[in-house]
């Protein structure tokens, strides 16, 4: 077949869109079981206590594991400060407009980490319950954070990304009754999703929890 | 905005699918959407539309293939499609749980997000090009 313009061609392929993002995820992947380092994403809204939490198990694990943060944000450090005043490195990725942290992304932060001297990486992402889910960055575990003060219907509302988390922390759980939200029903929620995540309440203001997600990360404190 | 950086990885792929057929130009891309991977159908053709812009890819037309999402338990084996009603703008979810046992279920289908034709055009010569590759 030939147009004015030269000639028509057909190419049949099954081409992967987002097949580059899984590809350097596997890659991450691989680099990082190499080095023996486990790796946790960290997923949740703006304001549900991501940092928090990620603060309150490394206070609790610092002394049991070498550990590094990788923070995704928009614009600033401050949640990369508040987790460096805990003594351990941090990397910082701006992601400027993108709402998203990429393989790409943390395959440049791996770049920058000094890996031969970790045993845990949290990596913080960018604090949106959508756009994350789409994009793997190869981490072995995912938890997501939600928080009281979301409101009943976080869990139904964004399912994508409960579909892959291992652990989900319903956090701010001291603001369950002032807020008149019922933590048990979000509980529900998540297990009616992804039976096989374990959803737990926390309260970093109190310390309630952050345990038992320990726990759930099978990740161990020496006593 | 996930389409946005699903638009990006889009016309990369494709371009670089039109180089090495030497294309000068892009007509028609088919994709393969599948319903799960709740990406907003319009928001991908704005987003394609306005990267596409001084590529090879100018105004070339999308054509979207949207595939049902199915889940199946691995235990009792029940299959459901995912039903997505009327909903404004993205989908609802129904629960990952079996309503018969009560086991996790498995994402059978509809999670694809593929590039599965594209019509170009390259440049005429008659005797040389009679030999194509015809798949990448």
């Amino acid at each position: 077949m030939t147009s004015s313009e030269g000639e028509v061609f057909d190419v049949e392929l099954e081409v992967d869109i987002l097949k580059e993002n899984r590809r350097i995820a596997d890659e991450n992947r691989l680099r990082l079981r190499s080095k023996r380092i486990e790796t946790i994403d960290v997923m949740g809204s703006v304001g549900s206590g991501k940092t928090s939490l990620i603060k309150e198990i490394v206070s609790r694990l610092k002394h049991s594991y070498r550990i590094a943060v990788i923070e995704g944000d928009v614009t600033t450090t401050i949640d990369a400060d508040i987790l460096a005043a805990e003594g351990i490195p941090t990397v910082q990725i701006n992601t400027g407009k993108e709402c998203h942290l990429d393989a790409n992304l943390i395959r440049k932060a791996l770049d920058i980490s000094p890996l031969d001297k970790l045993d845990l990486i949290f990596i913080e992402n960018v604090g949106n319950l959508i756009c994350p889910a789409e994009f793997p960055l190869g981490s072995d575990k995912r938890l997501v954070v939600i928080s009281v003060t979301e409101g009943p219907y976080m869990v139904l509302k964004h399912p994508m990304m409960f579909l892959d988390a291992q652990v989900v922390a319903i956090n701010k759980i001291d603001l369950a009754t002032a807020m008149g939200v019922d933590p048990d029903k979000l509980g529900n929620d998540v297990s009616r999703l992804n039976p096989r995540a374990s959803a737990i309440h926390t309260s970093c203001k109190t310390g309630t929890g952050i345990d038992e997600v320990i726990k759930s990360l099978r990740l161990r404190p020496i006593n | 905005m996930h389409e946005l950086s699903i638009a990006t990885s889009l016309v990369e792929e494709l371009s670089e699918i039109a180089k090495k057929q030497a294309a000068t130009k892009v007509v028609t891309v088919r994709l393969r959407v599948g319903k799960l991977r709740l990406i907003s159908l319009d928001q991908l053709r704005f987003s394609y539309e306005i990267l596409s812009k001084g590529t090879l890819l100018e105004g070339s037309r999308l054509t979207i293939e949207e595939t049902p999402g199915f889940t199946r338990c691995p235990n009792c084996h029940y299959v459901r499609e995912f039903k997505t009603g009327d909903m404004l703008f993205h989908f609802t979810l129904p629960t990952m749980k079996c309503p018969e046992c009560a086991t996790a279920l498995k994402i059978e289908g509809g999670d694809e997000c593929l590039i599965t034709q594209v019509r170009m055009i390259l440049p005429s010569q008659p005797s040389e090009r009679k030999v194509k590759t015809s798949a990448l």
